[in-house]
C-alpha cells in the first residue's frame, strides 16, 4: 500500500494556480526529498496532504484513504515555522497534543523528549525557547503518536549547521523505523545525505520524479567539492595525489578538492591516515545547486 | 464523541494554566462581596441604632444585600452593569485564549492536524468556553453565599432567602452567554486577530445597535409640519421603545438584570419595574425572561451556523 498517494492535485488562489496536477506516489517507508525554490508550492502540496487545504482538483490519499481523513491522525507534520502556545512550557505543549491526540500515553512525551534532547529545558516555557529548541521541540511534537507519516516543511530552515546535522540525524533515525518522510528544501545540499528520491518542483509543476543518483547522473554532478586546509599545504598537496584526487591551490594553506560523492565522506579520514594535519574541511554545494537550480527553472529535461 | 472528548480535555488543560482567567476569577469572586461586607458593616454600624432603622429598614436592606443569598444575587447582577459588562469581558478573555491563540500563534496548521475532525475541535473549544463561563458563575455564587454566611456573624442577617428562582437565573444567563461566546469565536475567526476580534466583540453589538437607531429614526421622518408633529414625535419614541427589544446587549444581559430588579421590587420600586417606567428601560426588566431567551438563542443559532459553515469549509493557510 502506498503511504501517500496524489492524483492531479491542483491549488488555484484565483487565476494563480500554485500547483497543478501534481501526481507522484510514495510508498511506505520510503523517504522523498521534496525540492524547490521557494514559492514553487510545497508548503501548499504538503498543506493538502495534511488536510489544512482543499484541492481545487484532483486527490490525495494519506495511508490508504482520502484526505481529509481519520488516517490524518497517524501522520506527524512541522508545516513552516513550527508553533506552539508560548505560555505553556514545552512539556506542556507536547501534553495539550497529546490530549488533543488522544492516543498518546504519557511516558510517550518524556521519550519524544528525550529523542531530541530536550529533557532539560522542558520545564521552560516555549516563548524562551531559541529557534533551534522550536523546530527540536516540533519534531517531538510530530513524533508523539509514532506517526507512519511525517510531512516536514523546511525542517531545518534557522537552524545552526549543529542543528542542521543533528536534525539530519534524527531523521535518519526515524526512518530506520520504518517511517515515510516526505521532506521539503529549497536546498538540495541539506536534503541528499538522506533522501531515497526526489520529487522537484518549480512554479507548482512537477519537474523531476526519481531516485537521487538518476538527478545526479542527468547533471553529471557526482562529484563534491571540498575546500581542505592543513598545517602544512605541500604534505596535503602530496597526499591529494597519492590519493588521485583532482585539487587546486586555495590560498597559502589549503586546497579545493574534487571527491568522487560516495567518497566524500571518508576525505578527512583519508587525509589524516596520509599524515596529514587538517585543519579544516568544508564541504560546497554550489556546482551540485546550480545543476538543481538549472532543472527547476525548466532548463533541465522533466523527467 | 471520542474526538470531542480528546479536546475537551487538551482546552481544558490549556485554560487551567492560563494566569489572567484566575485574576479575573479573583477578582469576580473576592472583590465585591468583600466590598459589600465592608459597606455593609459601616450601614450597620453606623445606622443600626439611629432612626433609621425603627422599623427594621436598615436591617431589611442589610438582609437583602449582604446576606448569603443577596451576595450571591449580587454577583449575578453586578456583573451585568458594568462597561463593559464582566460577562462579555470573560467571555472574550476565554475566546481569545481557546480560538485567538490559534489565530495569534498560527496555530490552526498544529491543531487541526493533531485532530483532523473539525467540527470536534470547534465544538470542543465552545464547550470549555461555556465551561469555564459555569465554573467562574458558580464560584461567584458559592463564594457569595460563603462571604454571606461570614457575614451572619457580625450582621444582621441570616440564611433565608429565595435560592431556587436565583439559582434559574444563574442558569439563564450562563445559556444566554453563548451567544457572545459563538459571536466572539466567529469575530476573531473572521477577522483574522486576536486583539482586532477581542476589541470588536466588546463594542461591535452595541455600535451596530446605535448606528441602527439612529438610521430607524431617521426613517421615520417625514417633512415636518404643526399637524404631523406630535405623530411623528410619538411614532419615533416607539420606535426607541420597541427597537431593544431584539437587541443583542439588551436581552443577552436581561436574567443578572432581572435579578437587580427583584432587589428593587423588594425595596418598593416593583412598579416601576414591569411597564414602561424609568427603572424598566434602565434595568431592561422591561421584557421577559422567555422573551429575551428567545432572542438570545436565534442570535445563538445564526453565529453558530455562520461560524460552523465557515470553519469546516476554510482553507488554513
Amino acid at each position: 500500500m502506498s503511504a501517500i498517494t496524489a492524483s492531479g492535485l491542483t491549488k488555484r488562489y484565483g487565476a494563480v494556480a500554485a500547483v497543478s496536477e501534481l501526481s507522484f506516489d510514495i510508498a511506505q517507508g520510503e523517504i522523498v526529498g521534496f525540492l524547490g525554490p521557494n514559492g514553487a508550492g510545497k508548503t501548499t502540496t504538503l498543506r493538502m496532504l495534511a488536510g489544512l487545504v482543499k484541492p481545487t482538483a484532483g486527490t490525495c490519499q494519506v495511508l490508504g484513504a482520502k484526505v481529509p481523513g481519520t488516517t490524518l491522525r497517524r501522520v506527524g507534520t512541522m508545516i513552516e515555522e513550527p508553533t506552539f502556545y508560548p505560555y505553556l512550557t514545552g512539556r506542556n505543549n507536547l501534553r495539550h497534543a497529546a490530549l488533543l491526540h488522544g492516543d498518546v500515553p504519557e511516558e510517550r512525551i518524556d521519550e519524544a523528549l528525550a529523542f531530541v534532547h530536550m529533557q532539560d529545558a522542558a520545564h521552560k516555557k516555549v516563548k524562551a525557547y531559541s529557534q533551534g529548541m522550536r523546530q527540536r521541540l516540533a519534531l517531538a511534537r510530530a513524533l508523539l503518536w509514532r506517526p507512519q507519516v511525517l510531512l516536514l516543511d523546511e525542517p531545518t530552515n534557522g537552524l545552526d549547521p549543529t542543528g542542521i546535522a543533528e536534525f539530519r540525524e534524527s531523521l535518519k533515525a526515524i526512518a530506520a523505523e520504518g517511517t515515510t518522510v516526505l521532506v521539503s528544501s529549497h536546498i538540495l545540499a541539506e536534503v541528499e545525505k538522506f533522501v531515497d528520491r526526489v520529487l522537484a518542483i518549480d512554479k507548482g509543476v512537477l519537474r523531476f520524479d526519481g531516485r537521487l543518483g538518476d538527478l545526479l547522473a542527468r547533471m553529471g554532478e557526482q562529484q563534491v567539492r571540498y575546500t581542505v586546509r592543513a598545517a602544512d599545504q605541500a604534505a596535503l598537496f602530496a597526499a591529494l595525489e597519492r590519493l588521485g584526487l583532482r585539487h587546486t591551490p586555495n590560498g597559502h594553506d589549503g586546497a579545493d578538492v574534487m571527491v568522487a560523492r560516495d567518497r566524500s565522506d571518508d576525505l578527512v579520514g583519508d587525509l589524516v591516515a596520509q599524515g596529514v594535519r587538517v585543519l579544516a574541511a568544508s564541504v560546497h554545494g554550489d556546482d551540485l545547486e546550480a545543476a538543481y537550480l538549472k532543472l527547476v527553472n525548466g532548463q533541465g529535461r522533466p523527467s | 464523541m471520542n474526538a470531542l472528548a480528546n479536546v475537551i480535555r487538551a482546552e481544558t488543560f490549556k485554560v487551567l494554566r492560563k494566569r489572567r482567567l484566575y485574576i479575573l476569577a479573583a477578582l469576580y469572586w473576592f472583590l465585591l462581596p468583600v466590598l459589600v461586607l465592608v459597606v455593609a458593616r459601616v450601614v450597620h454600624v453606623n445606622l443600626a441604632g439611629s432612626f433609621a432603622n425603627d422599623g427594621g429598614t436598615v436591617d431589611q436592606g442589610l438582609q437583602l444585600f449582604a446576606s448569603p443569598v443577596g451576595i450571591a444575587r449580587l454577583a449575578l447582577a453586578g456583573p451585568a452593569f458594568t462597561s463593559p459588562t464582566l460577562y462579555i469581558v470573560a467571555v472574550t478573555l476565554l475566546a481569545a485564549l481557546l480560538i485567538g491563540d490559534e489565530r495569534s500563534q498560527n496555530m490552526w496548521k498544529t491543531v487541526l492536524v493533531v485532530q483532523p475532525k473539525r467540527w470536534a475541535v470547534l465544538a470542543g473549544k465552545v464547550v470549555v468556553t461555556m465551561g469555564a463561563l459555569a465554573a467562574l458563575m458558580l464560584g461567584a455564587a458559592v463564594f457569595g453565599f460563603l462571604f454571606g454566611a461570614i457575614g451572619t456573624t457580625f450582621l444582621p442577617t441570616d440564611f433565608s432567602g429565595a435560592w431556587p428562582p436565583l439559582i434559574g437565573l444563574y442558569l439563564l444567563q450562563l445559556a444566554q452567554l453563548l451567544a457572545p461566546v459563538l459571536l466572539a469565536f466567529l469575530l476573531i475567526t473572521l477577522v483574522r486577530s486576536g486583539v482586532l476580534g477581542v476589541v470588536m466583540v466588546l463594542f461591535l453589538p452595541s455600535l451596530i445597535e446605535t448606528l441602527y437607531t439612529v438610521l430607524n429614526t431617521i426613517a421615520q421622518l417625514q417633512p415636518l409640519n404643526r399637524i404631523n408633529a406630535i405623530f411623528q414625535a410619538l411614532r419615533i419614541q416607539n420606535t426607541w421603545q420597541a427597537l431593544p427589544k431584539y437587541f443583542f446587549t439588551s436581552n443577552l444581559y436581561n436574567p443578572g438584570r432581572q435579578a437587580s430588579g427583584e432587589l428593587l421590587g423588594q425595596i418598593g420600586v416593583s412598579g416601576e419595574l414591569s411597564g414602561s417606567g424609568p427603572f424598566a428601560a434602565l434595568l431592561g426588566t422591561g421584557m421577559t425572561l422567555g422573551h429575551s431567551a428567545l432572542v438570545m438563542g436565534g442570535y445563538a443559532i445564526v453565529f453558530g451556523a455562520i461560524l460552523f459553515w465557515w470553519f469546516l469549509s476554510r482553507d488554513f493557510d
